[in-house]
């Protein structure tokens, strides 16, 4: 069952045309990755579909429901959750309150203080920082800050989740935990993921399918198997003459 | 838990007790010692738990005196203080929308030349209606004025904790820290912002008018003086307001200091809140609370 629909969507920064007529859907259940080289508009997409920006031309719908128009906090409320690629944590906040502000205003079912708690607790249990619970935010390190982004995602109770380079800076051991940890969560709760990478191999293990953006335009999607190997990917990664 | 609530405990106590001494003298501080307590907690709910620091506060405190002036023997005046409140909670809601709409230091620029623009609004409109002072005759004495100020106090102090604690509270210090991460965890942002706006001005609004009920007139460059929105400003940062305890130090510090200052050095009264100001900022931004708690350091 489609989840998610982009549908010609473009979105142009003055003169700059950041995403242009990209057109693509999402199953329910389906992890879909999206690569492309810096600049290509992987996380402006995101930040389309979670509602910071409004497409310049097309229409994004999580089912039947056009979401364009409705504020982020709706969105979320609707069952999209995003994390930042440049991380946002509340700093000032202790790494519970991080989730159990996400638990109390994310979930539609208004959940009270204390089952808010509860369910910020699981999702930190789940990225593996419970014992940094009473710790603040803006104390833990840059893996850990990433591990919070993916935690309060999950504590909005949403279903679809987008993850926007939730690797990078990570070490090599720090990368396969994330692996290990997302696999776990979204088999647990059956999440819908969309997930940005530059981490090749991450990639190319966690996605179902993958999508690659070039210059704003959609020129590529695949099972990984085939996007390895498809002639234009390689021609725009590797040059001519690939 | 039951360390924050020791103090505010305490000055209840002592605000119980104080009628009891019958001085006057006494009775008319711990007036404006409640005044000042009020209006810092209240002022707390937006500014320091939404980061957006209010100077325009007097603005509330002078629409407040106003409507009480205004209503002055055509209303009850329990009624004329409950519609100071109204008013100055309504005109936040009104104003909020697109005052809200700017952060730091645009937000404080804003908020003050609000403050004084509808002070020369009013002060238009007073000459136009041709009186430049109302007499409010027959205004309660002290002793109502101080149980009603006391009240309000209470009445602040206890709600300041409580949003805290509560799911509003933690909406707003989520958009504090960050305000597009709070809304993308479903925290409907502009709504909570302007719920706090209004909440913080509806007590400011009633203690203007029992202000105005203790000098029994009313005029609007008094009413609507600046200073009232430097000194909250001042109180919140010395006492520290990351929790109910700070306004309460801060109030009293500035309450004790007043009454020393004015009776010997009125003019220094400004320059020393100057001087306090910025000696708490750059060296203890956790206010007198901080330094208490054993952290006078880094502001959260
Ligand atoms: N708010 C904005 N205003 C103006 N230009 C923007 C804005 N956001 C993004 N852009 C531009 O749009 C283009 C796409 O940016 P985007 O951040 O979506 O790329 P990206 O694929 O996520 O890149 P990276 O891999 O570096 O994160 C870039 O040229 C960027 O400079
Ligand atoms: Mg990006």
């Amino acid at each position: 069952m489609t989840a998610l629909s982009v549908e010609g969507v473009s979105k142009s920064f003055g003169g700059l045309r950041a995403l242009s007529d990209v057109t693509f859907t999402v199953a329910e259940g389906e992890t879909v990755g999206i690569m492309g080289a810096n600049g290509a508009g992987k996380t402006t997409l995101f930040s389309l579909i979670a509602g910071h920006g409004r497409p310049t031309e097309g229409d994004i719908r999580l089912g039947e429901r056009s979401l364009l128009g409705l504020s982020p906090d709706r969105i979320c409320r609707l069952g999209i959750a995003r994390t930042f690629q440049i991380v946002k944590p509340f700093g000032g906040l202790t790494v519970l309150d991080n989730v159990v502000v996400a638990a109390l205003y994310g979930n539609a079912d208004r959940p009270s203080q204390r089952d808010a708690e509860a369910r910020g607790l699981a999702a930190l249990t789940a990225v593996g920082l419970a014992d940094r619970a009473d710790g603040l935010a803006e104390t833990l390190t840059l893996s850990g800050q990433k591990r919070l982004e993916v935690a309060r995602a999950i504590a909005t109770g949403a279903r679809f989740l987008l993850l926007d380079e939730v690797m990078a800076g990570l070490t090599p051991p720090e990368v396969a935990e994330m692996l290990g940890l997302l696999d776990a969560v979204r088999r647990r709760h059956r999440l819908t993921l969309m997930v940005i990478e530059h981490v090749m191999k991450a990639l190319m293990q966690l996605s179902d399918r993958i999508l690659v953006l070039h210059h704003g335009e959609l020129i590529a999607t695949g099972a990984p198997a085939e996007i390895a190997r498809d002639p234009t990917v390689l021609r725009v990664y590797y040059g001519e003459g690939a | 838990m039951i360390r924050s609530l020791a103090l505010p405990i305490l000055f209840g106590l002592a605000g119980l007790v104080l009628p009891f001494t019958g001085s006057s003298y006494l009775i008319g501080v711990g007036f404006a010692l409640c005044c000042s307590i009020a209006l810092v907690q209240s002022w707390t709910v937006l500014s320091a738990m939404t980061g957006y620091v209010s100077l325009g506060h007097a603005v509330f405190y002078g629409l407040g005196a106003y409507v009480v002036a205004l209503s002055w023997g055509a209303l009850p005046m329990p009624v004329g203080l409950l519609l100071a409140g109204g008013v100055a909670g309504v005109f936040a809601l009104l104003v909020g929308m697109p005052v809200l709409r700017v952060r730091g230091p645009y937000f404080v620029i804003l908020t003050f030349g609000l403050a004084e623009l509808v002070k020369y609004l009013v002060i238009i409109l007073e000459s136009e209606l041709g009186s430049f002072s109302r007499l409010m005759f027959g205004a309660p004495d002290l002793g109502v004025l101080y149980a009603i100020a006391f009240a309000l106090a209470a009445i602040a102090t206890a709600g300041a904790l409580l949003i805290r604690r509560s799911r509003l509270g933690r909406g707003l210090l989520a958009l504090r820290e960050n305000e597009e991460a709070a809304e993308t965890v479903g925290v409907p942002v502009v709504r909570l912002k302007l719920v706090a706006f209004a909440l913080s001005a509806v007590i400011p609004g009633v203690v203007g008018g029992l202000a105005a009920m203790r000098t029994t007139y009313f005029e609007p460059m008094q009413a609507f003086d600046p200073t009232v929105s430097f000194t909250i400003v001042t109180m919140a940062v010395v006492g520290g307001s990351d929790d109910a305890r700070g306004p309460l130090l801060g109030a009293a510090f500035f309450t004790i200091l007043s009454e020393v200052l004015w009776a010997r050095l009125p003019q220094v009264y400004m320059v020393v809140l100057g001087l306090l100001l910025i000696l708490f900022v750059l060296f203890i931004p956790r206010g007198l609370a901080g330094i208490f708690a054993g952290r006078p350091g880094k502001a959260a």
